[in-house]
């Protein structure tokens, strides 16, 4: 079998968005008149045999897509899943085994274009170009179909032919009808033009679809075609030619969708400004797009490319220092220095991602140079440090010569070449993240720079919580690492490991309370304190049962939960309550708030963990046994219930898992626990130091349950795991000693035990940092997809998730949420005037072009120039863009009567009466999405930037972290319907959990098949289709609950 | 120590967590339990596999946990026979009967007021379908024999056509319509990963809010290369929510251990069988096999009497009297009470 086959459906293509505006780069002009429309491109149709939905399933594109989107995905399927170097792989096998199937049923549809089958006498021919024959024979008892050719019964079923309808028909002796007309899509320029290009060996016809089967290079320049715009495209068809243009089609795929030519001239990132050091770095003119294009992509193996499309992609604001002279220059001269010669182009994916994120997070200090956390001579000495890596090393000996914030600007765009995740670069971006919105009395001193710079590697999971919580200060951040350091010097290593979980979860804990405002701003670093210091010096069980007791307590004491007269102790519910939400005042709220809690519930019960009240009474119990104050019969009970813990019943024997998971299968930790037999020493004279071992065996599980609290808040919707694998919790390996040669601490948890039956499910190895991530990437699994060959493609689905379930929306007032609605209306309200006024138009395009790629930027210009087409085109507009667009025109031109509808006036209203509550910034803040790779923060924010192109590796994130609608549509639907802003705590992760069921794409970067997906799902929503939500508004009725969710087939 | 148990199994609707407000705006000092009858297929069969019909009620001995329990519901095959449970005076056993679990701080339950609901007249099969790579080469003729399979039911209620790769598919609704099985089984498409455990896990679930028999129909050669849920955690599920789970292969699959050891264990565990063939064209005695099941399964039911376990309930049931010794029993070995969470179908939506 061929796992390629099934990849091809798995992966897509699209064909629009990608990019960055084409406006940007001539706002000059847009201030004066719109861009001319583009010139007409030649316009072809070619002819797809059989019916187009049989061939999107055989080719692997979603049978969701326009017609004009069919070839370019074709072509990129062709290209990314065709070839194994330089064989055909079953993939292309199929599809073209398939033409020629479709090609034979073509002959027997006949001019009419339909199959028709009036019963058995007739029906030979057709069976037996569909593989199939009748068993026994037609006409006879229960005959049937069954397979008789499987090669082409293969194709007949995986191309979605109705075989029981003919199987049906010939049973009941009526007759059988198929239309099976061909389909005619269109194609880029001419055939003609492809087919000239063939370089493959296979004999091939001109038809298109041929030439693109028979040539991955010619599929690659079409898939990379179709992502420019329609005045882009037209001009480089006419010069350099699509044959010049075939030696760069890779490069013109991963960087060429920035590029833009209007008018004749390439538009740049900088504009006019720049346009002298872009000749020269490319050693052509941009006014000849004929000559500068085919220099940009063929310079330097393609990184100039490269360069030139991170540019591209930031804001205008940012481009300007960025793009000023000689820094563009200098930068790109450190950018190409590693190994110029290696190919910008090799492998799957798009390279130094970390160019991006730098050009678009820099900050600039007012005299123009770049903002440095700490000093330069810090980060020199960073730089001199030992390391593997050559490049570095390299930059290390170079910054002995430096003596300005530029200079070490221009090695960090140097470093971004170097693939690595904890290199100096990747230290100074997080590190920057953490000074960016810092006070200047609480900036980072020196000192600490260099310390967190120096345990980096080790700690730097565990950094972002400094860059979420500003007000946290030097010496706040300095004794977490201190203390960190402390616990990861204890000696032995069961107790390492429970001390790092303890740590871990009641940070995490902490962590929750502050981000949800339970924990006062001005008393963020005592709290911090309570909680780190107790376990400065922990070296024994009891001490760290003790340690994890007061830390929590100290937590709990700043959140203002004081036990009561009656309650000496920390209880659970306590604990719950907290970080379920802080205290609601209006009923619905308070719903809202015990379903949380009751979630929290259901996830310790099913992972059957020990309560914290019978954990803490057992351990007072054991304190007052040693000190005679108390005898052990009282506490039996629950120490029984400390047992009640049991491994699943076994489905292996131990020598089978060892045999069959020998990496894998380590439960030591949970099998501890099952040992644990506490009464004996409480129905035996144990002496105290036995009383005091004892209280030191409930550190595992006081250990487990914290983490469990962990797991259980940030709970994926659906989740399965955290209720069907009891060991799951009590599996996560602080330490890695579960795989050899792992290295986990303090890192990032992943996902081990996949598939692997015998080793006790998946568990997590690493820190709990970017927990909820983890948790995502588990849970993704068992989101069912609604459509068959549907992408749910692990690059995305965990960002969404975790966009949706990190958010919390307790602070969020009525009028804020009807705000985020009409700030959306209004957008669609602009546009739509922008349709039939030029000026206001120009303006709306100036907005946008910061956010919108050169593509859809010219899709929606055309759009603003047909009124009819207007209200169409709001479809294909993201609920952030037509936010940004209102925020922005507001801000940008306070002077225009905002009276676009309804909603702009209603919007106007709202900012004169709620100033403090409709602010673009609150909404940003309560309703925007983490992004914890490109801001280094689980603080959510809108940073409207325009999306991202998929990077490999961790870096895939970025890509999902540009996605920042969901929770802006999501908070539109809920004031439409009428819910509280609190039901979105519920309301927001199902709903996202719906839309990535909804999916149907065809490649990583199809934007326009996850708004699909979200508009589907509000559909259903209002239409009160997802029952299960119902009942997070008292008001809906909750119905039946339903078992249907048929696939769409 | 407070929790939510809900004793699970078969007849009795039960409230999902989804609507579980009510239970947390409660006293949180109170536990909600939720009684319902245990239900048991129970195969019974001589020595050379032939089943064994018209036995009566009384010729059955449930014990759980070493309680003895009285049957409070009975049915062979298709055919449901009430047990006469009415005590003197009146008043229905199912009302006196229902008791509450005893657990710290029981203080309430469920509806005692309704008789148990009559068992469904023919069982609901899911039917799940390995659609992933490892199935690539038999794929049409595995299509082939599910169909037949389909065609082949009778007696059964509703049938629901699923396939797994790495992802679940719901394909068709459980319905009683055979003919959307049948356009179900033509319309799956083959590739992609293997999560087996996964995907049986969120079939189980789907019937376990089901009353009356229901029987998972696994078409696979295994192995499973993605699931994050080990065997045992769905194994446990099923026998807890009262389904039995066949898994119909080829001798391919004997070739990889680790499936085969599953494949047989797991099904025994729920009560059903695993059936090794030479290949997918040959799967005929598995499928009358499995019908004879589903036509001859005793079900009893009972009402738990009290017991303290809250982990993994044993269930022992044998034949009373010397002449009934000699005949075989195959039914699932004990049961775990489930939080209502775990019993929640993973569906979301409603149909479409």
């Amino acid at each position: 079998m061929n796992v390629l086959l099934r990849t091809s459906r798995y992966l897509k293509t699209t064909v629009f968005t990608l990019g960055i505006s084409c406006s940007l780069f001539s706002a000059p002009a847009l201030s004066a008149a719109p861009s001319p429309a583009p010139r007409p491109e030649p316009v072809q149709t070619v002819l797809i045999p059989g019916p187009l939905r049989s061939f999107e399933r055989m080719a692997g594109i979603s049978q969701k897509v326009a017609p004009a989107d069919v070839l370019p995905f074709f072509a990129r399927n062709v290209y990314m899943l065709g070839y194994h170097q330089s064989t055909p792989t079953e993939f292309l096998i199929l599809v073209d085994r398939y033409l020629q199937q479709a090609r034979e049923l073509q002959v027997l549809a006949g001019s009419a274009g339909v199959i028709k089958v009036n019963g058995c006498d007739d029906a030979g021919t057709l069976i037996q170009i569909l593989g199939y024959r009748l068993r026994p024979d037609c006409g006879k008892k229960n005959f049937s179909l069954e397979t008789a050719n499987p090669e082409r019964a293969f194709l007949t079923i995986d191309s979605g032919f109705p075989l029981v309808d003919l199987e049906e028909a010939l049973q009941n002796g009526t007759p059988f009808l198929y239309p099976y007309a061909s389909t005619r899509v269109p194609a880029l320029f001419y055939e003609s033009d492809w087919a000239a290009l063939r370089t493959g060996q296979r004999k091939v016809s001109a038809d298109l679809v041929d030439v693109l089967i028979g040539d991955r290079f010619t599929a690659r320049l079409y898939w990379a075609m179709a992502k420019e715009d329609t005045e882009t495209r037209t001009a480089l068809r006419r010069s350099p030619g699509l044959r010049a243009l075939l030696p760069y089609a890779g490069v013109l795929d991963f960087y060429g969708s920035q590029i833009c030519i209007r008018s004749g001239h390439v538009q740049l990132p900088g504009g006019t400004a720049a346009q002298a050091s872009w000749r020269d770095l490319a050693g052509a003119n941009p006014d000849v797009p004929g000559q500068f294009v085919p220099a940009l992509l063929a310079k330097d193996s393609g990184w100039l490319a490269a360069y030139f499309d991170a540019l591209s992609r930031i804001s205008q604001v940012q481009q300007k220092p960025l793009t000023q002279s000689p820094r563009l220059k200098r930068l790109y001269e450190a950018f190409r220095q590693l190994d110029p010669e290696t190919s910008a182009t090799h492998g799957v994916f798009r390279k130094a991602p970390d160019l991006l994120v730098l050009f678009t997070r820099i900050q600039f200090e007012p005299d123009g140079q770049p903002r440095i956390p700490g000093d330069l001579a810090t980060w020199k000495d960073v730089l001199h440090q030992k390391t593997d890596s050559k490049v570095i090393h390299e930059w290390g000996k170079r910054s002995s010569g430096w003596n300005t914030p530029e200079q070490m600007f221009e090695g960090m765009a140097g470093l971004a070449r170097v693939e690595t995740e904890a290199g100096p670069l990747q230290s100074f971006l997080l590190i920057s993240e953490i000074d960016r919105k810092r006070q200047p009395g609480n900036r980072l001193t020196p000192a600490t720079v260099r310390l967190l710079a120096d345990r980096f590697p080790r700690y730097k999971s565990w950094y972002q919580i400094f860059t979420e919580f500003q007000s946290l200060d030097n010496t706040s951040i300095t004794r977490f690492v201190s203390i960190a350091e402390a616990i990861d010097k204890i000696p032995n290593q069961n107790l390492r490991a429970n001390t790092e979980g303890s740590f871990q979860a009641t940070v995490g804990l902490w962590q929750i309370l502050a981000r949800q405002g339970q924990l006062p701003t001005d008393n963020l670093n005592p709290s911090w304190t309570k909680v780190l210091e107790p376990f400065a010096t922990v070296s024994s069980p009891v001490q760290l049962f003790d340690a994890t007791q007061s830390s929590l307590g100290g937590l709990l004491a700043a959140a203002g939960a004081n036990p009561t007269d009656s309650q000496t102790q920390i209880s659970q519910s306590q604990i719950i309550d907290l970080i379920s939400g802080p205290r609601q005042d209006n009923p619905d709220s308070q719903r809202v708030r015990l379903e949380m809690a009751e979630r929290i519930r259901a996830v310790l019960d099913d992972q059957r963990l020990a309560s914290l009240d019978t954990v803490f009474a057992l351990s007072d119990g054991l304190k007052d046994m040693a000190q005679s104050k108390a005898k052990g019969d009282r506490l039996l009970p629950l120490a029984e219930e400390l047992r009640e813990f049991d491994m699943p019943k076994p489905i292996f024997t131990n020598r089978e898992k060892i045999n069959w998971a020998p990496a894998i299968y380590v439960n030591h930790h949970a099998e501890l626990q099952v040992r644990t037999d506490l009464t004996k020493i409480l129905k035996g004279q144990a002496t105290h130091e036995q009383l005091e071992a004892a209280r030191g065996q409930l550190a595992p599980f006081l250990r487990d349950t914290l983490v469990g609290l962990n797991y259980a808040y940030y709970e994926p919707p659906g989740a399965q795991m955290l209720h069907h694998n009891p060991l799951f919790v009590r599996s996560h390996d602080f330490l890695g000693v579960s795989i050899m040669g792992s290295n986990p601490l303090w890192g990032s948890p992943v996902v081990v035990g996949a598939g692997s039956p015998a080793g006790g499910g998946a568990y997590l190895i690493g820190s709990l940092a970017d927990l909820p991530f983890a948790l995502a990437t588990i849970e993704q699994d068992f989101i069912a997809p609604k459509n068959v060959q549907a992408l749910i493609w692990k690059e995305l689905t965990p960002v969404l998730i975790v966009s949706a379930t990190t958010p919390r929306y307790w602070g969020v007032t009525p009028n804020e949420l009807h705000a985020v609605n009409l700030y959306q209306r209004c957008g669609e309200e602009l546009l739509t005037a922008a349709a039939s006024n030029p000026e206001l138009r120009t303006k709306v395009l100036e907005v946008l072009s910061d956010r919108i790629a050169p593509q859809r930027m010219e899709e929606l210009e055309h759009a603003l120039l047909r009124p009819q087409d207007v209200s169409n085109y709001l479809n294909h507009v993201m609920p952030a863009e037509t936010f940004y667009l209102a925020a922005e025109v507001h801000t940008r031109f306070p002077d225009l009567a905002p009276s676009w509808g309804p909603a702009s006036l209603q919007l106007e209203e709202l900012r004169t009466r709620f100033p403090a509550e409709v602010t673009p910034d609150r909404i940003a803040r309560d309703f925007g999405v983490p992004h914890p790779t490109l801001a280094q923060t689980n603080a959510s924010d809108l940073l409207h930037v325009k999306p991202f192109p998929f990077f490999g590796s961790n870096s895939g994130r970025l890509f999902g972290e540009s996605w920042e609608s969901g929770n802006l549509y999501w908070a539109r639907l809920a004031d439409e319907m009428g819910y509280s802003p609190a039901a979105l705590n519920s309301l927001a992760p199902n709903l996202t959990r719906r839309t990535i069921a909804n999916i149907f794409a065809t490649e990583f970067e199809d934007w326009p098949a996850v708004l699909r997906a979200m508009h589907e799902t509000g559909d259903e929503f209002r239409q009160s289709k997802l029952t299960a939500l119902a009942t997070a508004n008292p008001g809906v009725p909750a119905s039946d609950q339903p078992l249907e969710n048929t696939t769409t087939r | 120590m407070k929790r939510k148990y809900l004793l699970f199994l078969g007849l009795v609707s039960f409230p999902f967590y989804s609507g579980g407000f009510g239970a947390a705006q409660d006293d949180a000092s109170r536990i909600r339990v939720n009684v319902v009858l245990v239900q048991l297929n129970v195969a019974v069969t001589d020595s050379k596999g032939n089943y064994i019909s018209n036995l009566r009620p009384e010729d059955f001995a449930i014990v759980e946990d070493n309680i003895p329990e009285r049957t409070a519901a009975f049915e062979e095959g298709n055919e449901r026979r009430l047990v006469d449970i009415a005590p003197a005076g009146g008043v229905p056993r199912w009302q006196s009967a229902l008791k509450i679990v005893d657990l710290p701080d029981t203080s309430t339950a469920t509806d005692q007021t309704k008789p148990p609901t009559p068992i469904t007249s023919g069982a609901n099969v899911f039917i799940l379908f390995d659609t992933s790579n490892y199935m690539y080469r038999g794929f049409v003729f595995a299509q082939d024999s599910i169909s037949d399979f389909i065609r082949s039911l009778e007696g059964v209620g509703k049938v629901a056509l699923y396939s797994y790769s790495r992802d679940l598919d719901r394909i068709t609704a459980l319905n009683p319509d055979r003919s959307q099985a049948l356009h179900g089984v033509r319309s799956t498409v083959a590739g992609d990963d293997a999560a087996l455990y996964n995907s049986l896990l969120m079939t189980v679930k789907d019937a376990a809010p089901l009353t009356g028999k229901k029987a998972i129909v696994v078409f696979s050669n295994g192995p499973d290369n993605a699931s994050l849920v080990p065997p045992e955690d769905v194994a446990e599920l099923a026998q807890s929510t009262g389904t039995i789970i066949y898994m119909i292969s080829t001798q391919q699959a004997e070739a990889e251990p680790i499936s085969t050891a599953v494949f047989e264990r797991m099904s025994k565990a729920t009560g059903g069988r695993a059936y090794f063939s030479r290949s997918w064209r040959d799967e005929k005695q598995a499928f009358a096999s499995i019908r004879d099941d589903l036509a001859h399964l005793y079900t009893l039911s009972y009402y738990p009497q009290a017991n303290p376990n809250r982990g993994w309930r044993k269930i022992t049931v044998k034949l009373v009297g010397k002449d009934l010794q000699k005949y075989r029993i195959r039914t699932r070995d004990g049961y775990r009470l489930l939080h209502p969470t775990q019993a929640a179908s993973t569906n979301l939506a409603s149909s479409e």
